[in-house]
């Protein structure tokens, strides 16, 4: 590895002892907190300005290597593990908020701000940033750009793309480029548009302008009983059906349920075959009147039995429970394997169904929680991985379920992204040709595929992807 | 190499990674080696794939506080803590007896552990005790001795607190005593609770000492502790009934009298293992309320301090920079004093030049100036 040493000891003139390279560090960032393992990372870099990324950057390129972004390490689709032992560009220590304009709605913040950190640091300004995925209390807002994230309240208030004004990035070249911009219509093409969701392949992002928004002045959230998450699934069409817009709409089946309540013992049912959580916010006289409806759409569809939260406490223990949901999986099992599909909402229940049935003849524990509102499915295949060929098992499990749900019209991703997990299926929702003009866009920002290669568009119709690979990965499973 | 954690527990965590904003050390390195999830990671594979004990291993174990944020933060209730003091225990027999147990044995010898820091206070005086090893700026020359008043609960008094920070003790007993209640500090018949032993990974020792009850002891009267890290360890490993000084006062807070309350903006720090590990850091928001005008919450949800018993003395350079994060949370606050109630914590936090006061002490004053 005498070329490594030199590169290690050009980036050590850059970043002095935040580089790291031992063994240990090297080897846990093989993971994210998917399944995938990347193999074993390249020199790892603790960056703490855009200064220090780009000539991280510069010095990647005089070396012929390839680089890796990485925030809080929680992606769920292998989006920022090491193919081919690039350079880690860690983005965790710039973590700065710079600035916070109430009177224009903007802050402005360094990618490794952690999202809830970013929520709590505006919210006794009376301002919140609204994608709030549910792994929030860790995941950074870099990692929400990259991915565009959702999150419950994003059936209200949009994906992270609506909340996203100007990104500065480092390109490929070691170029510092600002996309996108703080006026209301920026002239040109949507550059920032195009970036937000590129998963770190167009580039590394090094600042970013977000909108906030301000609290609601009234909350109400419910939380509603049924037998089956059949019922729980026709509610929530029926609730959009009967045009109400709920801030969030989220299911969990019995089983994650019962895991979660051990966990936040704030009295979700242990016999509910479904939990519904809804909310809405706005003004006083509307969310109320919502709130009735609501529970009057729920119980002609089933409820058993609606409760609604008496105290900010409550509601803030319902939503920890919520957010916290795949994570609490080993109550059950040792591993997981978070799914994430969308489909049309109207389909949600026959999907389900579906869900259900390949995980059986697979003969894998599943749960299900999810983004009903959207329609956006979170199966999660529980397993042992210690046991022989269990991954085969979840892969072919996993593969079906994506059939399924693109049979029914749907996509591959609702918010966690493509990276190396959705990567095989891409071309069975999208053409040669569209697949093509995607990597084409791509090589518009990075020609060199040197930014988180081998990542989102299938390895056939990238080659130089492969080409900038070191050694191409040949079983990234488990 | 086997750490001789059991399997199961060690398969427990699934890695998804929403502890990382509960550990301090994560949030002041960014470094994933620093986390609970990659240390979780770095134990498995020194257990179960042989991987080799590099220094650069041994530090991310050693560098862990102990301050068990991590554990309320999982949702999959991975016992961290027995993990993690698995692991330094092992590390800590192989390492043959060091310089940690040396430094550890006085505790346990509460006459000389008096002895010395009387010396220590006397050099202090002279100035010739170097600023940085952190010691609390004027330890006391004499102590009053303990006096009982009643059986009703034991104080326990605990080695280096009772040499250093008599003076809470008294308060304590005197805030008990005016709710009515009828006090015995244990005093030197039970020296030491041994929790910076078990923190130190001298585990079979920890555990000896917190087991050792004096025979004269009633295991019928509870026993009050004012040291949230000594009360977490005895709730842990000794079989008897055990409360925090705070939780045990919000039992009894009717029977306290009604006073003037002391015109102070207060700051709550919850210790650790008050907050994470004994999980009763409500009560001291609860005792201290009717005694100061204003209550004040910090807004870094709980994060360790890095005190973390013999921790910042072992760690300097990790403990400063968690220190510094904490520092910035009190000063956002802007309160006019800190409350703490564990004793390694607030000498830390003093030495970063905070002002701080064990809740007891706080009420103590507020009884007697009316």
């Amino acid at each position: 590895m005498s070329n490594d040493d030199e590169l290690i000891k050009d980036l050590r003139k850059v970043l002095g002892d935040r580089v790291r390279v031992d063994s240990a560090e090297r080897a846990l960032l093989r993971r994210d907190a998917s399944v995938f393992d990347g193999g074993v990372a390249g020199p790892i870099c603790l960056c703490e300005s855009a200064n220090e990324v780009q000539q991280v950057m510069l010095t990647a390129i005089t070396h012929g290597r390839t680089v890796v972004p990485r925030g809080a390490g929680t992606g769920l689709a292998g989006g920022a593990v090491p193919l081919g032992a690039p350079v880690v560009i860690s983005l965790a220590r710039m973590n700065r908020i710079l600035d916070v304009d109430l009177e224009s709605r903007i802050a402005w913040v360094e990618p490794g701000v952690v999202n809830l950190d970013l929520t709590k640091h505006l919210t006794p300004l009376g301002f919140h940033f609204a994608p709030d995925p549910s792994s929030q209390q860790v995941c950074t807002i870099g990692g929400n750009v990259a991915n565009n994230s959702g999150g419950p309240h994003c059936l209200a208030y949009g994906v992270t793309n609506a909340h996203v004004l100007a990104i500065e990035v480092v390109l490929a070249d070691g170029t510092v480029v600002m996309l996108g911009g703080l006026d209301a219509e920026p002239t040109g093409y949507d550059l920032r548009g195009a970036y937000v969701g590129g998963e770190g392949m167009l580039g590394i992002t090094t600042k970013v302008a977000v909108r906030i928004t301000p609290n609601p002045p009234a909350v109400r959230t419910l939380l509603l009983s049924f037998n089956t998450p059949r019922e729980a699934a026709a509610t929530v069409s029926a609730v959009i059906a009967a045009g109400i817009v709920p801030a969030a709409m989220e299911v969990m089946d019995q089983r994650i349920t019962i895991a979660v309540e051990n966990y936040v013992n704030v009295g979700y049912p242990r016999d509910a075959g479904a939990v519904l959580l809804a909310e809405v916010d706005g003004l006083e006289g509307g969310v109320e009147l919502d709130a009735e409806r609501i529970e009057a759409i729920g119980r002609a569809n089933g409820a058993t039995q609606v409760r609604r939260a008496a105290s900010n406490e409550e509601r803030m223990l319902l939503w920890k429970g919520r957010k916290t949901a795949f994570g609490a999986v080993a109550q059950i099992a040792p591993n997981y394997y978070l799914h994430d599909t969308v489909v049309p909402r109207s389909r949600l229940a026959e999907v389900l169904e579906k869900v259900y049935e390949i995980a059986d003849e697979h003969n894998l524990a599943v749960v299900n929680v999810f983004h009903a509102g959207d329609g956006n499915l979170h199966p999660l295949l529980l397993f042992d991985g210690r046991e022989p060929g269990i991954y085969e098992r979840v892969h072919a499990a996993g593969s079906a379920i994506v059939a399924a749900s693109l049979d029914a019209g749907g996509v591959l991703s609702g918010e966690h992204g493509i990276g190396i997990e959705k990567q095989a299926f891409m071309d069975r929702m999208f053409s040669a040709d569209d697949l093509d003009h995607q990597e084409r866009l791509r090589r518009a920002f990075d020609p060199s595929c040197r930014s988180n290669p081998g990542k989102v568009i299938p390895l056939g119709h990238s080659c130089a992807d492969i080409q900038s690979l070191r050694s191409v990965p040949h079983e990234v499973w488990g | 190499m086997d750490l001789g954690i059991d399997e199961d527990r060690l398969a427990s965590c699934v890695q998804c990674g929403l502890c990382l904003s509960s550990c301090p050390t994560y949030r002041v390195t960014g470094d994933e080696t620093y986390s609970p999830r990659g240390r979780i990671a770095l134990m498995r594979e020194v257990q179960l794939h042989d991987a080799p004990l590099t220094a650069e291993v041994r530090r991310a174990f050693d560098t862990c506080i102990q301050c068990l944020g991590c554990e309320p933060a999982c949702p999959s209730v991975v016992p961290y803590g027995q993990l993690i003091e698995r692991t330094r225990e092992h590390l800590t027999r192989e390492r043959g007896r060091n310089v940690r147990s040396l430094l550890l044995w006085p505790l346990t010898k509460p006459r000389l552990l008096r002895i010395g820091s009387t010396l220590l206070a006397g050099a202090q005086r002279l100035h010739i005790v170097p600023k940085r090893l952190g010691l609390p700026t004027s330890l006391p020359m004499r102590r009053r001795r303990h006096v009982s008043s009643g059986t009703d609960v034991y104080l326990f008094t605990g080695c280096v607190m009772d040499a250093w920070q008599r003076e809470v003790h008294h308060a304590t007993q005197r805030v008990l005593e005016a709710a009515g209640l009828g006090v015995t500090p244990i005093g030197d018949d039970w020296p030491c609770c041994g929790a910076l032993h078990t923190h130190a990974g001298l585990h079979e020792q920890g555990t000896a000492l917190a087991r050792r009850t004096p025979g004269s002891l009633d295991t019928n009267i509870p026993i009050v502790v004012n040291s949230a890290g000594c009360g977490a360890h005895l709730k842990q490993h000794s079989d008897l009934t055990v409360f925090d000084a705070q939780e045990f006062l919000a039992q009894h807070l009717d029977a306290l009298p009604r006073v003037t309350p002391l015109d102070m903006r207060l700051a709550i720090q919850d210790p650790c293992h008050l907050r994470h590990v004994q999980r009763a850091h409500l009560p001291t928001r609860q005792v201290l309320a009717p005694f100061v005008t204003e209550l004040v919450e910090l807004d870094d949800d709980g994060l360790c301090c890095g005190a973390g018993g013999a921790y910042s003395i072992f760690e300097p350079d990790m403990a400063t920079q968690v220190r510094s994060r904490k520092i910035a949370s009190i000063d956002r606050a802007k309160p006019t004093c800190v409350a703490s109630a564990n004793p390694g914590c607030s000498m830390h936090l003093a030495a970063g030049g905070v002002t701080t006061e064990h809740p007891m002490v706080i009420i103590d004053r507020a009884l007697r100036q009316s």
